[in-house]
């Protein structure tokens, strides 16, 4: 059972592994490797305690926006399986220091990146935190099917962020990687979606098979996957990457292709497991790990 | 009447004051573990930018 958190005046501490928990940290593994590849790709040398730091910046942003994407959700993730047991709808955790804890960790992770890197990279990061808690989280997710297509631009920041820490200008090349994951969103998040359908619709939040129903996630799903496809792909002919990178793009995006078409031609009937979605949401995150560091095996050892 | 008597609204148990304690010792001790690696990393910074810019 949980303790309660006032007692007699006095306010218990929140657990500093509470605190962590607040931060995402499965997420926060994905955009510290992607925005580790941007950084990596970027052209010229930075001193890798800088690399170190502006990452570090990343990780604590991103570590903000779950933080307040967290503490303004609470009401919503105790209405979901999946989230139940997160510190705030757990009752471990009051929600004002949920609110401080992600406003300080935002305007640090900012500050950080201004003496670690540039004012560029530092404007990027600014507003990718402010986009992920002000667009997604408040004005999108609670009102359109659309929310993980909009706010898939969050999620996609951190290559982007990375390489203009490293070189302070934006080019090609982090602008493509940045489309990537943009694309790369609205599969993971609606195969995610299909098998945790229930959950969504309890808690009210609009996702696209609870609104538009399966059959027509299923095949935007496929939609999307091909459209991703052509942009993970398109660094290569573009001349902005080498062979390596292009031949592991092709494979992966045929794999994760066909794993599209197998989730977004059928149709599940009553107790069905799911296999293929839960198939295609386990690939499409070993895809978008194995891509990047593809991105950045090409810059260092190019065919 | 057979029915059982509907549940107890569920209240959270009252923290104990060692709890208390260890919860704050134990954020005393991040807290201070932080300051120290943030203050590390700050002069690695400035030696860094200095060897940057030379």
């Amino acid at each position: 059972m949980a303790q309660s958190l006032t007692q007699d005046g006095m306010t218990l501490p929140a657990d500093w592994r509470d605190l962590f928990a607040l931060t995402k940290p499965r997420v926060m593994s994905l955009v510290v490797f992607t925005a580790l590849c941007g950084l990596l790709a970027a052209p010229g040398h930075v001193h890798p305690v800088l690399a170190f730091s502006a990452i570090l910046a990343i990780a604590l942003g991103a570590g903000a926006s779950g933080a307040l994407n967290q503490w303004y959700e609470a009401g919503l993730d105790a209405k979901m399986k999946r989230t139940a047991g997160r510190p705030l709808p757990a009752g471990r955790l009051d929600p004002q220091t949920a609110l401080h804890f992600g406003v300080g960790l935002a305007a640090f992770s900012v500050f950080l990146m201004l003496v670690a890197a540039n004012w560029q990279a530092a404007l990027l990061l600014t507003a990718s935190i402010l986009f992920y808690v002000f667009v997604y989280t408040m004005w999108l997710k609670p009102r359109t099917p659309q929310n993980i297509v909009i706010g898939g631009a969050a999620g996609a920041f951190p290559p982007l962020i990375g390489w203009v820490a490293a070189t302070g200008s934006v080019a090609p090349l982090p602008v493509l990687l940045f489309l990537l994951i943009f694309l790369w969103t609205p599969p993971h998040f609606w195969a995610l979606a299909l098998f945790v359908r229930s959950d969504y619709a309890a808690a009210g939040i609009p996702m696209m098979p609870v609104v538009a129903g399966e059959r027509s996630t299923r095949r935007q799903i496929l939609f999307y996957a091909v459209i991703m496809a052509a942009a993970a792909i398109a660094p290569w002919p573009l001349g902005y990457t080498g062979a390596l990178y292009g031949w592991t793009a092709v494979l992966l995006s045929a794999l994760f292709v066909l794993l599209s078409i197998q989730v977004g031609t059928r149709r599940a009937g009553e107790g069905d497991l799911m296999l293929p979605e839960k198939r295609l949401f386990t690939f499409s995150i070993a895809y978008l790990f194995l891509l990047f560091g593809a991105v950045v095996a090409d810059h260092m050892w190019p065919l | 009447m057979t029915d059982e008597p509907p549940p107890e609204p569920l209240t959270p148990e009252p923290f104990d004051e060692a709890e208390y304690r260890r919860r704050q010792r134990s954020r005393a001790n991040m807290m201070a573990w932080m300051l120290g690696a943030l203050a590390i990393l700050f002069f690695l910074i400035t030696i860094a930018k200095m060897q940057v810019n030379q």
